[in-house]
């Protein structure tokens, strides 16, 4: 099964894209939320991001797919993902939708390719339907 | 010996086919071999996509009330589509 990493400037967004995302696997895949500072402040840590990809990293999970918000988030995932264990992905895909459409995959037992290639989709998914 | 099988439902859930019903769907069409696809009938322009894709159900904007056409092939078509059948008559409750 693959894992899923959040990466958000703030604590509280991540904890809740990781909320929405466990209800909607059915708490099946392991997914672990690292947003804002160790001290709670907003911005994004590579030593907060690398201490929960080492929680996800511990576990049997096949590879990881990192959704994350903007900017630092990319820098600070890099750096707290060098020499990683195990396969990974770092999604271009849009936060809350990516991580939806990864999860159902990743429940169904898609492989690490097939769950990023879910989350990228969501780029062009229509939110307005006429 | 691959079959085929087609139904026609009718979706009552006050969401439509969206989020967790959506998720309920794909994952109890990923519990097939067969091939299975949708189309929402109450869109005219609207196509057919994997059921057992989040992102294609998504794309049916399947709303309350709305029709959709099952359509699938393989060797458990039929019981594909009644597991699907018997997913929407109980209007997604949680699944054991």
């Amino acid at each position: 099964m693959i894992g899923m990493l959040i990466v958000s400037h703030s604590r509280k967004i991540a904890e809740g894209v990781q909320e929405l995302a466990e209800q909607m696997g059915q708490q099946q895949v392991l997914i672990r939320a690292a947003g804002g500072m160790s001290d709670g402040t907003l911005g994004t840590s590579a030593e907060v991001i690398h201490a929960a990809a080492t929680q996800l990293g511990s576990t049997p999970i096949d590879g990881l797919l990192v959704l994350l918000d903007l900017g630092s988030a990319v820098l600070s995932t890099e750096m707290a993902l060098e020499g990683f264990a195990k396969p990974f992905v770092i999604s271009d895909a849009p936060l809350v939708e990516g991580a939806i459409m990864a999860v159902i995959e990743a429940a169904i037992g898609g492989d690490l390719e097939r769950v990023a290639a879910a989350a990228e989709r969501t780029k062009t998914l229509r939110k307005l339907l006429g | 010996m691959p079959e085929t099988h087609e139904l026609v439902l009718t979706i009552s859930h006050p969401n439509g086919l969206h989020l967790r019903p959506a998720a309920l769907f794909v994952r109890t069409a990923a519990h097939f071999h067969s091939a299975i696809t949708v189309r929402n009938l109450s869109r005219i322009e609207s196509h057919s996509v994997d059921a057992k894709s989040m992102f294609g159900l998504m794309q049916l904007g399947v709303a309350e009330g709305h029709q959709i056409e099952l359509h699938s092939i393989g060797v458990d078509a039929t019981a594909a589509l009644l597991a699907l059948q018997q997913l929407v008559a109980s209007d997604f409750e949680e699944q054991p």
